[in-house]
């Protein structure tokens, strides 16, 4: 069964990054997989409508869940990034407070690898932030507001 | 680590040189501070009774350890209390 | 999740975490001057400074200060702001003190080599034992000229002239009489690697047997070639904690020292009960017991020579009877772009923190 969910996810993927406009070899390298699957996803070849349909209930879990179960799914956080950053309808707007201390936790714990330092303070890329929040838990100051926008 | 005043009264001679050494102790009473042994209860931390050292009052103890040095005979310990 | 791993080493703690970044921070006991600036600015109350004037006394076995794994975060500011570079903190195989982002503090000591003469005094006077001064000097015999000789049929091995040498440089050779040999001596000889024709050897002979000429006096000293002295001054910077002593005592101006705080070290005398842990933790030599100039005089229980002093605050933190304060009104840091760093850094001028009695921290 995971397998299936995976191949839903997997899916979806694709078929809304061909409708975005990218390549069927840029997705299928991106997302790991061969070009015929990705062709074959794309031309209609179905996998079954119960596998996209739990992949489609996942992807509306809350953002924590959807990232939390696409990672166990891929056991890949490069997959599970560009999964979550396709299928992740939701716009979020991170913002770090003055009290910032550099710590980098935020950094080693965001699986979007939306995080970065600059100049001992924090920033997240609001393109890559899929709002799982895991850095405003972690965050040891209170420094992080992850706001929906 | 945290670590506390320990003594061995089995090992005292009860010559109250770490009573009078007490940094603590003497900001406490001017006759420690004189050379003298205290006769009464002033919340110092050291005090020799019925001849031997006793501890009184050790929340004022900031481990400088100068009793230590004072005493002759290895009678005062400062050790791991975790 | 990730978690931080600590490594413990002798007295010396090491805390890793390994995800995105590498990043360690190592502690090394042996620099540590256990004044507590890195429990001071740590954000999150990681570190706790050990009982460092029992430690110092040699009296606990510890290592001077402590932190929890668990509460540190790794940010490097305890790392920043030691003035000894006993806390360094390394993000993926570099020293923040090498990556740009990472203010600095700022000390230094600058010895201008070239003028060193070898005197010594600085080696004798650093209390870190930070400066080593060796020195070769010319040999005696290339500074003087002269002639010295001895008629040994006129000497009478009486041994005034060894006795009066300033430079050991005559010397019977003993003989033990017995009936077939009556002298007391065997030999009398001149070092002249030693002998620097003063001439007293010949003023005291009572025998007028010893001739001495010094060529000097009376023709200059125009055969004497120059005194040469060589030497090496070496510097170990890591043991060196900017107290100034050096820059203060050298004759020849070698040493330039920055050093990392400015401040104002006050001592409340009456409140002091000459206990003498803050004299055996300071690192810089500026306590001491003072010494009445005159009979009958009362001097202060404790003397500070405050232009030595670097206002880390050990002292304050030992002193059993809160009889010390140190104010530090300067730091002598790099520019800090971030407002969380500068309002830390800026803490540190605060008044110290008085260490907690155990009254204070719930009588534990």
């Amino acid at each position: 069964m995971p397998k299936h969910i995976l191949s839903g996810l997997n899916y979806l993927a694709a078929i809304t990054l061909r409708r975005e406009g990218y390549l069927q070899k840029d997705i299928a390298k991106w997302l790991g997989m061969d070009r015929s699957t990705v062709s074959h996803y794309i031309n209609g070849r179905n996998i079954s409508l119960d596998s996209i349909e739990t992949a489609e209930t996942i992807s509306k879990f809350c953002p924590h869940d959807f990232l939390q179960m696409t990672n166990v799914l891929t056991k890949d956080t490069g997959k599970t990034r560009i999964i979550v950053k396709t299928l992740m309808k939701r716009k979020f707007n991170p913002k770090i407070k003055d009290s910032c201390i550099g710590c980098g936790l935020c950094v080693d714990t965001c699986l979007m690898k939306a995080a970065e330092l600059n100049n001992l303070k924090a920033q997240i890329d609001s393109n890559w932030c899929c709002g799982c929040r895991m850095c405003e838990s972690r965050c040891p100051t209170n420094s992080i507001e992850i706001l929906e926008v | 680590m945290s670590v506390e005043l320990v003594i061995y009264p089995e090992l005292c001679h009860g010559c109250g040189n770490c009573v009078v050494a007490c940094p603590v102790n003497a900001s406490k009473s001017t006759e420690i501070a004189g050379g003298k042994g205290p006769q009464e209860d002033v919340g110092q931390i050291l005090m020799v009774e019925d001849g031997a050292i006793k501890i009184k009052e050790l929340k004022d103890c900031n481990n400088c350890a100068t009793c230590i040095k004072a005493c002759p005979v290895n009678a005062i310990a400062m050790e791991d209390v975790e | 999740m990730v978690t931080n791993i600590k490594a413990t080493e002798d007295k010396n703690v090491s805390i890793k975490r390994e995800a995105e970044e590498k990043r360690e921070l190592c502690f090394k006991d042996e620099k540590c001057i256990g004044c507590g600036i890195c429990e001071q600015i740590c954000p999150l109350e990681a570190i706790e400074l050990g009982p460092v004037g029992a430690i110092v006394r040699g009296e606990v076995d510890a290592s001077k200060i402590s932190i929890d794994e668990n509460k540190c975060v790794l940010c490097g500011m305890c790392s920043v702001v030691c003035p000894v570079e006993a806390l360094d903190l390394i993000i993926d195989g570099k020293q923040i003190k090498e990556i740009e982002e990472y203010p600095k503090l700022i000390r230094s000591i600058t010895p201008e080599y070239d003028y060193c003469v070898y005197c010594g005094a600085c080696d004798t006077v650093c209390p870190q034992d930070a400066i080593k001064v060796m020195r070769q000097l010319p040999e005696r015999a290339k500074l003087v000229t002269g002639e010295i000789e001895v008629d040994k049929d006129k000497c009478i091995s009486c041994g005034m002239c060894e006795d009066m040498c300033p430079a050991e440089a005559i010397y019977l050779v003993k003989n033990i009489p017995t009936s077939s040999n009556f002298e007391i001596a065997s030999d009398i000889v001149v070092d002249k690697d030693k002998c620097v024709y003063c001439g007293i050897c010949k003023r005291i002979c009572p025998e007028d047997a010893i001739k001495v000429v010094c060529k000097v006096c009376p023709y200059g000293e125009y055969e004497i070639e120059e005194a040469e002295v060589k030497g090496d001054l070496i510097l170990n910077e890591d043991l060196c904690v900017n107290c100034g002593w050096c820059q203060e005592t050298c004759p020849k101006d070698v040493f330039v020292v920055e050093k990392p705080f400015e401040g104002e070290l006050i001592i409340d005398q009456e409140a002091c009960q000459g206990c003498k842990t803050c004299i055996e933790v300071c690192p810089c030599n500026v306590l001491s017991f003072p010494k009445p100039s005159e009979p009958g005089e009362i001097a202060d229980k404790l003397y500070k020579d405050e232009k030595y002093c670097i206002y880390c605050g050990a002292c304050q933190n030992v002193c059993p009877v809160s009889a010390i304060e140190v104010k530090r009104s300067g730091m002598n840091i790099t520019p800090i772009k971030s407002k969380a760093w500068q309002k830390a850094v800026e803490s540190l001028k605060e008044t110290l923190h008085k260490p907690k009695t155990k009254a204070e921290s719930g009588g534990k």
